[in-house]
């Protein structure tokens, strides 16, 4: 290996991404666009449901069904009909309940009640299922009878970790995004003096020096890690997202680095010109992006999201940077991480490799 | 370890079943410039990349000074200069960073990319990005870069291909000098005129074989045809005659020449490079 020969082309490529002003243009935009956004969004997460009722005297029903910080804030109303104009209004609360004033008395007797429940569009429908059913309870503790189902032992089996009343906010969700779309943006960088090294055939120039393909492929791998690993840590720093846990942070990012530096030469080989970089770099994008969309959404993500190459990427950042998690509990997604690193990063070196050797 | 700077014996290459080059033989000594000549496609540059390292032989061996290709590729390597023939240099950098970034490849310490690009007319234009520069001054650019190491062989392909009269004077120019300093020089083109103007010897490679190898003298020797082609006019008309010298009535059909009527011109005519590669080859340089 040619230290010198490897620096020489190091520094080379520095010099021409800080000159292709589309690159320069684009990390600094992308850089200046995600934090912005981010400082925009959500910190915060409300898990409580604001519900309204119209008959007073019944929040004692609700106390018995509803636990303590169960997530359901009460509201009165005076009548069905003030209630129904403030859920319309879009001021009031999203969900509604409008009992009739014998509400009690029917059921207790058995005969029939009619309940009212209002609902915005926004509601989801197993809400819409939950609150029925509250209902029905309701009116079971009202006509004095035991419930119907009775579990004497609860047991709860939670699937993934149990995030509840500690849900990650939509800035904290988002962070992997951003980061991937930075890294993206490096990747395409990488791709793009890969590409333009093997089309003007400069690298044949270099190849007949002391310089081996060896240095070469070294010089590149080196770049585009530095290069995606710097844009990553400097975004995630402006995000504020370093805290407690920025060791395993840093170590997500550097595997990020590495994995995207692998799709980046593997892009750069076998792309021709800009578009056809740009198309190349979508279609590993596509794949990429799918586990950083996930997380946005709260549950447990497919088992195919969890194959994908960035998913270990997206837990390590979320798990490290909203909830503090270490090396432990991220054990699985960093290995996951590690195990396509290494399968990208040498399918990248086998793929440019083998261009070099053919022109 | 032969005095040749170096020695190519039974070189053999093919791309998948095309054979590009086949059996090809030959040396050159420090100080000597050989030219490879051929039309395009003849295997002209498949021999170079074999002698730069660019790809390896199928068969054969290759020597460059006293070290052997590609077992010894680095200590090669460290003493040669190639100009391609495509235009690989960097657009984005100045011509000073071009030959900066390759001297340091060759670990030169010290080194003066403004001396070099004197040398090669660039001098005043040496801090402008190469995007800028004309095809010739781009040539002259990479003519500057394999020079950069002060290499001992020197791989020229089609160095003055579509260039601009100032900037292939100023390149032969360059070769010889190089070729005058002890440098052994292989120059491809499909130029007979740059090919016999600048070659100690010439190779005619066809369809990847060497045809012939000679000095262009001794080619056109052995293998053209000279005459004398005399104007004359008698009274109103003009008549042109042709006296090929090669024959044993020479001198009688030159003599008897001369002696009929007022004589306009007289011009010798020889063979050109081009004559006789068509002689051997059955086709024309240019195809």
């Amino acid at each position: 290996m040619n230290t010198s020969a490897i620096k020489a082309i190091i520094s080379k490529d520095v010099r021409a991404f800080t000159r292709d002003r589309f690159y320069l243009f684009m990390t600094f935009l992308g850089l200046a666009f995600y934090v912005g956004i981010f400082w925009f969004l959500p910190d915060t997460v409300n898990e409580t449901i604001e519900m309204g009722i119209s008959q007073q005297g019944l929040e004692a029903y609700f106390d018995t069904l509803v636990e303590e910080d169960g997530g359901l804030a009460l509201a009165s109303f005076e009548s069905a009909e003030a209630l129904e104009s403030a859920i319309r209004s879009g001021d009031g609360p999203a969900v509604g309940l409008a009992f009739p004033s014998d509400f009690a008395a029917s059921v207790a007797d058995g005969a029939g009640t009619e309940v009212t429940l209002f609902v915005t569009s926004a509601v989801p429908a197993e809400v819409r299922g939950a609150l029925s059913s509250m209902v029905r309870e309701m009116a079971y503790l009202a006509a004095g009878n035991p419930a119907l189902v009775v579990l004497p032992t609860e047991t709860e089996i939670l699937l993934g970790t149990d995030r509840a009343g500690d849900q990650a906010s939509l800035q904290e969700t988002m962070r992997p995004m951003f980061v991937f779309f930075m890294l993206m943006i490096e990747m395409m960088a990488l791709a793009t003096l890969v590409a333009t090294e093997i089309q003007t055939r400069t690298v044949t120039a270099i190849l007949v020096t002391p310089a081996s393909v060896s240095d070469v492929l070294v010089a590149k791998a080196v770049l585009g890690t530095v290069l995606a690993f710097s844009q990553a840590v400097l975004l995630m720093a402006l995000i504020g997202s370093f805290g407690a846990n920025s060791l395993v942070l840093l170590f997500a990012l550097l595997l990020g680095s590495i994995l995207v530096t692998g799709f980046g030469l593997w892009a750069g080989s076998v792309g021709r010109d800009f578009l056809s970089i740009i198309y190349w770099s979508v279609l590993f994008l596509i794949p990429l992006i799918i586990p950083a969309i996930a997380v946005l959404f709260p549950g447990t993500a497919a088992a195919w999201v969890q194959a994908m190459p960035s998913w270990g990427l997206v837990e390590a950042i979320v798990g490290a940077s909203a909830y503090g998690d270490g090396f432990g509990e991220l054990a699985g997604p960093l290995t996951h991480l590690g195990i396509w690193c290494v399968a990208a990063f040498f399918a990248g070196m086998l793929a440019l490799r083998r261009k070099v050797v053919r022109i | 370890m032969s005095d040749n700077a170096i020695t190519v014996r039974d070189l053999t290459f093919s791309y998948g079943t095309t054979r590009a080059v086949q059996d090809v033989n030959f040396d050159v000594r420090p100080g000597e410039i050989l030219g490879i000549l051929g039309p395009n496609g003849a295997g002209k540059s498949t021999t170079i990349k074999m002698l730069t390292g660019q790809l390896l032989p199928e068969s054969g061996s290759i020597e460059v000074l006293g070290f052997t290709m590609p077992a010894q590729r680095d200590q090669i390597q460290a003493r040669i200069g190639v100009c391609f023939e495509e235009k690989n240099v960097y657009d984005a950098m100045t011509a000073a960073e071009n030959l900066a970034f390759f001297a340091r490849l060759f670990s030169l310490k010290d080194f003066d990319p403004m001396l070099m690009l004197e040398k090669v007319d660039l001098s005043d234009r040496a801090h402008d990005r190469v995007s800028e520069y004309s095809k010739g001054m781009r040539q002259r650019l990479m003519m500057a870069r394999s020079l950069i190491n002060t290499p001992d062989v020197l791989f020229l392909d089609e160095p003055t291909d579509g260039l601009d009269p100032v900037s292939s004077r100023t390149i032969r120019s360059l070769i010889l000098n190089e070729a005058a300093r002890g440098a052994a020089v292989v120059l491809t083109t499909h130029d007979m005129f740059e090919a016999d103007e600048l070659s100690d010897r010439v190779a005619f490679i066809d369809e990847g074989l060497v045809l012939a190898i000679d000095t262009p003298e001794e080619l056109k020797l052995a293998h053209g045809q000279r005459s004398v082609k005399i104007r004359s006019r008698n009274g109103d008309s003009t008549t042109e005659t042709t006296v090929a010298l090669d024959t044993e009535s020479s001198a009688a059909e030159l003599r008897d020449a001369m002696e009929h009527g007022e004589i306009l011109t007289i011009h010798t005519e020889e063979a050109t490079l081009e004559d006789i590669f068509v002689e051997f080859a059955g086709r024309s340089l240019v195809t």
